[in-house]
């Protein structure tokens, strides 16, 4: 039977691993850096360089899977990312909400979140934003379709929010431009 | 097969291979980069002289995908995340589009991206691309 | 969805493990590989522990160590890395090898391709070296794994030609 969406036959293309291994290995990473970091701002940075440098591979995984040949607009991108992207990767889907008048800023909010599934956070780490690995992916896999983005969690569930929120901000379009001086 | 070009979008040639090439005129170098400045200006003509769209909006701009002289074919392709991947052929081979497609998603994002090994944005010349592509490219003549 | 039946792309879990060991030896300990090593064998030995917990759930206790290792072998292999060991080894006095022709999480390393003949000898040892930085993370997970069952012991691991390697465990007695 043909999936219905292009987001089921994504998530059909690729191979894939049973969640609890992956989500266990992420909150055991996640427990190793709180232990040698102490402190929890420094955490949250570590786990968005992490997702940024997952995000500037991860893209191309995504584009010769996923059929979509340019991201241009933001506007769709967002979109694209919902529907398709958490879909591949995590087998979620998002939806795109609050987009501001310019259309320079939306919110994502995840329908679920496999990324805690036996999650708890004991007190001490009051200020950690746990998923923080999410914002890097999507800021360097936009990075590298030419949109310079800042992503930040909105609504934390672990943080006794309702939902999980995502807020991207474009920054701006970075067009190609010619790499060489004409005379060298 | 003549060679094959990666670049990507910072306009750097992350890989340049050579199966058959009898005549080298320029180095390596400035081969790579005549033949990025190439891509270039010709993407950026397809687009302004297309009589059909604007390249705004949703469509996104034209481009080509191979041009052929009278001793060789260059086909081309290139990703959103600006990936572009040439391979100089025979004139008389075919469309290649597909291959190039084959290229980047079962070789150079199976071997490369997602080789641990591999720094981003650097060129590289690993082991199991070589062999993945040197084995593609000969189920192709 | 219930718990245990999810899945996610591989993708995500490559990139987490290939990350964790970017952040711990090239940024955090880069001038200390020991200590980037045992931090990472400590987040595997986590992770094995939670895992042989839940794999284990539903089936009755293991009568002496080689049941253990042959569960090791066999199910959580095929859990974790998709396939079984090939072949397992003793010297019937506490030590095992387990040896994987094509050990997953090594499959997609590859070094430069010698540039001269004399560069060729110095590839294998550079790959071998290259890719035991991602072995610590299963090392870890073998631990932690044969820990909850009741099995302390020492695991360390060899690689002589990738995608191949073997995983050395050591019951402590």
């Amino acid at each position: 039977m043909a999936p219905a969406k292009p987001g089921d036959a994504a998530f059909a293309n690729v191979d894939h691993v049973n969640a609890e291994l992956f989500t266990l290995t992420y909150g055991a990473m996640v427990r190793q850096l709180l232990t040698d970091f102490e402190d929890v701002e420094e955490v949250n940075k570590q786990l968005d360089t992490m997702g940024y440098n997952i995000g500037i591979r991860l893209i191309d995984d995504f584009l010769s899977k996923a059929n979509v040949t340019r991201c241009s607009e933001f506007r769709e991108t967002a979109d694209v990312i919902a529907k398709i992207g958490f879909k591949m990767f995590l087998g979620v889907t998002a939806t795109v909400s609050n987009w501001n008048a310019d259309f320079t800023e939306c919110s994502l909010v995840l329908d679920d979140n496999p990324l805690v599934d036996f999650v708890e956070l004991p007190e001490t780490c009051q200020g950690l934003y746990y998923c923080n690995v999410l914002c890097g992916v999507i800021r360097g896999a936009l990075e590298m379709v030419s949109m310079r983005t800042e992503v930040k969690w909105a609504r934390d569930m672990l943080r006794g929010d309702d939902a999980y929120e995502l807020r991207l901000k474009l920054i701006e379009h970075v067009a190609e431009e010619y790499p060489y001086k004409d005379d060298d | 097969m003549r060679c094959l070009y990666i670049f990507n979008r910072n306009g750097m040639c992350l890989h340049y291979h050579v199966w058959l090439r009898s005549l080298m005129t320029l180095s390596p170098q400035q081969d790579q980069k005549l033949m990025f400045g190439m891509l270039f200006s010709l993407n950026s003509f397809t687009a302004k002289i297309d009589p059909v769209s604007s390249g705004k909006e949703n469509n996104p701009p034209c481009s080509f995908y191979s041009f052929r002289t009278n001793t060789y074919k260059l086909h081309f392709m290139e990703t959103a995340s600006g990936i572009k991947i040439i391979l100089l052929t025979d004139p008389r081979i075919g469309d290649l589009r597909e291959a190039l497609m084959h290229i980047y998603s079962n070789i150079y994002v199976e071997y490369v991206v997602k080789n641990p090994l591999y720094s981003p944005g650097q060129p590289f010349r690993c082991e199991l691309f070589n062999m993945a592509l040197d084995h593609y490219v000969k189920t192709l003549q | 969805m219930r718990a245990g039946s999810r899945e996610v792309a591989e993708s995500c879990l490559d990139g987490i493990t290939m990350e964790m060991v970017a952040t711990y030896c090239d940024r955090l300990h880069s001038s200390k590989p020991d200590l980037a090593a045992r931090r990472i064998e400590a987040i595997g030995f986590q992770v094995g522990q939670q895992l042989a917990e839940r794999y284990t759930r539903d089936r009755p206790r293991f009568t002496d160590h080689l049941e253990v290792i042959k569960f090791i072998c066999k199910d959580f292999w095929a859990e974790v890395f998709k396939k079984q060991i090939d072949n397992l080894k003793t010297n019937h006095r506490g030590v095992f090898v387990l040896q994987d022709t094509r050990f997953r999480w090594l499959t997609r390393i590859s070094v430069d391709s010698p540039l001269t003949p004399s560069e060729a000898n110095n590839t294998t040892l550079a790959a071998a070296q290259a890719g035991g930085k991602y072995l610590y993370f299963p090392c870890g997970l073998i631990r932690g794994a044969l820990t909850n069952l009741g099995v302390p012991c020492a695991v360390s691991a060899e690689i002589a030609a990738l995608p191949a390697c073997s995983f050395i465990i050591r019951i402590k007695v």
